[in-house]
């Protein structure tokens, strides 16, 4: 509609448009609605600080300022209640012979009415900002199209600050989720000294139970409570049992894929491949540990090992499986990648096909390879359900596969299952190995760009 | 047309190739001497690099390609027959691509990979000699001796290709198979490409497709022209590009089509 008034003054009235047409209807499309959001964004932020500075007046409340902020809270909570029903008829409120109004006091009872008509207020404001701002502002936008404006910049500006926001909104949001993992690791280290944390070999948290009647927390039993030693052995071995089940066969799975498959059996197996790693990790789990690992258990006896119910070897195998197609289906992109020149190269000096894919074609390819394992490790070293339902939830310090171990993942998980206190370190450890296995994936995946930049500068 | 004759490298008959059932070689006949350097011109997609292609059986990787001939090595070998392997006639015959295309591993490695493959070399010592020699030979040596162990990517368009041409003669082939080895390259690197195939010319037979028709009465001594996937004239480069027998052949060199 824009368009053509636009065009129309470029055609009646013979007026040299300084933008393109179209960007007349960005403009006011623009204008129409993101004034109105970005109001409405504001007001739903600031929404309760308004309500307190409306409801909390001094004059009613004079001694508001010494209030501790949970009282405050408190009673901010039963006015907003009150103000539900502050409005409604005498006999509505009575229960029995008793108003519900007379619970509460005079003060705080005009307090509510003040919010029931805040609330009010508000509902209408934001009712007149979405009809009428977007019009008014629409008319005047419409208004002011001539052949002068120049809607061009406008409109790229403000379509370059939304790109520039989008992306900075997950930049922050990144940044939050470390620094409240950075401090309420501070605080669960108030508790558990560094040291111990990093180096004692016992994991035990249920000491931290263990509670003295004068000094709160038993400082011998917090000592030997969290040792996280146990953890970083159980889920480097869980994790390595992964990569020695997903490396050789999903590099083998992409080379036939790759090179040997006709392009027929390709289309069809890379995504059946691909489904593997779209199955849900709690049916591996309970395929891990109602199949895999009895099997594994009866296979252990036959030949005279000691094999337990629950081991890490019955939860790497089952994790194995399901990150072959991380390392598969990347690295036959990157095999496919490859130039065929380079192919043609070989053969033409007389190299055979696997003489060509060892000596030519994965050299070629290996950054991107790397890439895959990397990727695969991150995403063993993070999983967490498996090995909740197949290697123990016991920390086991051991080096042994066929033994129970648990995963820095599965305690994050068992410590924040049941009673979360945030002042208990039972609770707040888990913020602790969270940030640990941060750190873990965020070194592993520096490596992997080092790696993958080092072996680009060589290639190119 | 096939006969005993031992001063031939290469000797073809009866060569029909199809690609699909689209027909890209008909019924072509073309012999090629040893130690000269045979031409193959003609305007794209008149045949030339497929029929070239034949010569190692570089088709054979093209499942749709359906080759059908007689291929004489040294006048007794049948390149197609189930006796030989396909590989250790590429060691006989090597080849060079219209775009370089070395391997991304060191200059020293892209030499020394055919040997290697093919267990050329009996010691390190030999196999360093070998490296030497062909890079020598491809006149690349006294640019890269210092730096043998650089990624062979890093060199220039015109380094690269010089050092393909090392790495197919690491092996020590009889006939050289060029696939517009210059198209790819600046005016500089050409010519250094040309005075290198005049060189090489004295211990191999070069078979030379080329889109540059004063590059093939530079370089070579037998020309053949080729058209619509027939092999139209047959001849001494000389004569080819004066007076040839044929007016397809006239038109063509004199730049009416193609």
């Amino acid at each position: 509609m824009v368009k053509k008034r636009a065009l129309s003054l470029k055609f009646k009235k013979n007026e040299n448009l300084s933008s393109l047409p179209d960007y007349y209807g960005y403009y006011v499309v623009l204008l129409v609605f993101f004034p109105a959001i970005i109001i409405w964004f504001f007001l739903l932020i600031f929404k309760s600080n308004f309500q307190e500075m409306f409801v909390m007046s001094p004059v009613l409340f004079p001694d508001v300022a010494t209030w501790s902020s949970g009282k405050f809270g408190l009673i901010m909570n039963k006015i907003s209640n009150l103000s539900m029903i502050v409005n409604l008829s005498e006999i509505d409120l009575t229960v029995g012979d008793k108003s519900i109004l007379k619970m509460a006091s005079e003060s705080e009872i005009i307090a509510a009415k003040n919010l029931a008509n805040f609330d009010k207020i508000y509902g209408w404001s934001n009712l007149t900002l979405f009809i009428i701002l977007p019009v008014l502002l629409g008319f005047l936008a419409t208004k002011s199209i001539s052949g002068k404006l120049n809607a061009q910049p406008i409109v790229e500006k403000i379509i370059s600050y939304v790109i520039k926001g989008s992306s900075y909104i997950a930049i922050f949001i990144t940044f939050g989720i470390f620094f409240s993992l950075v401090f309420e690791a501070i605080n669960f280290f108030r508790y558990v000294n560094f040291m111990d944390f990093f180096f004692n070999t016992a994991w035990n948290p249920n000491r931290a139970f263990v509670i003295n009647a004068s000094e709160g927390f038993d400082q011998e039993a917090l000592k030997e409570a969290f040792g996280f030693v146990p953890l970083l052995t159980g889920t480097l071995l869980i994790a390595s049992v992964a990569m020695l089940v997903a490396v050789p066969l999903g590099l083998l799975t992409a080379i036939y894929l790759a090179e040997y498959a006709s392009s027929k059996v390709r289309d069809i197996a890379k995504p059946i491949i691909e489904i593997l790693a779209g199955i849900p990790t709690v049916v591996y789990g309970f395929f891990a540990a109602l199949s895999l690992a009895p099997f594994i258990k009866d296979v252990g006896e036959g030949v005279g090992l000691p094999v337990s119910a629950e081991s890490a070897l019955a939860a790497g195998l089952a994790m194995g499986v399901m990150i072959i197609p991380f390392v598969s289906s990347l690295s036959d992109d990157v095999i496919k990648a490859v130039p065929q020149s380079l192919r043609e190269g070989s053969y033409a000096i007389g190299a055979t096909k696997s003489e060509t894919i060892k000596k030519v074609i994965l050299p070629a390819a290996l950054a991107g390879i790397m890439g895959s394992f990397l990727l695969a490790i991150s995403r063993a070293i993070g999983e967490t359900m498996i090995v909740v339902m197949a290697a123990s939830l016991r920390a086991n310090l051991t080096f042994n596969p066929l033994e129970p171990a648990t995963t820095i993942t599965t305690q994050i998980v068992t410590s924040l299952i049941g009673d979360v206190e945030f002042d208990n370190p039972k609770t707040l450890v888990a913020f602790a190995l969270g940030l640990t296995l941060f750190v873990m994936t965020l070194i592993l995946n520096i490596a992997a760009i080092t790696i993958v930049k080092k072996y680009r500068e060589k290639y190119e | 047309m096939v006969d005993q004759n031992s001063n031939y490298a290469l000797q073809t008959s009866e060569v029909y190739v199809h690609y699909g059932k689209k027909m890209a070689i008909n019924n072509v006949a073309l012999n090629f001497p040893k130690n000269e350097v045979t031409s193959l011109i003609g305007p794209s997609g008149c045949g030339k690099s497929t029929f070239l292609r034949c010569l190692n059986r570089m088709n054979d990787v093209i499942d749709i390609c359906n080759v059908k001939g007689k291929f004489l090595l040294n006048g007794n070998v049948d390149i197609y027959s189930p006796d030989i392997q396909v590989e250790t006639l590429r060691e006989k015959v090597g080849m060079v691509f219209q775009k370089p295309n070395p391997f991304p591993k060191t200059i020293y490695d892209n030499v020394a990979y055919g040997p290697k493959i093919h267990g050329i070399a009996s010691s390190q010592n030999e196999l360093d000699e070998i490296v030497k020699d062909s890079l020598h030979r491809a006149g690349l040596y006294e640019e890269v001796k210092d730096r043998m162990d650089d990624i062979a990517t890093g060199l220039s368009g015109g380094q690269q290709q010089r050092l393909c041409i090392a790495r197919a003669i690491a092996i020590r082939p009889e006939i050289i198979l060029m696939d517009e080895p210059c198209s790819a390259l600046d005016p500089i690197a050409t010519a250094k490409i040309e005075d290198l195939i005049n060189e090489l010319k004295e211990n191999y037979t070069i078979i030379i497709v080329t889109h540059s028709m004063s590059q093939a009465s530079r370089v070579s001594s037998k020309t053949a022209f080729f058209h619509l996937g027939n092999l139209v004239e047959y001849g001494e480069t000389g004569k080819i590009f004066t007076k040839p027998d044929k007016e397809q052949t006239n038109d063509y060199i004199t730049g009416r089509f193609g």
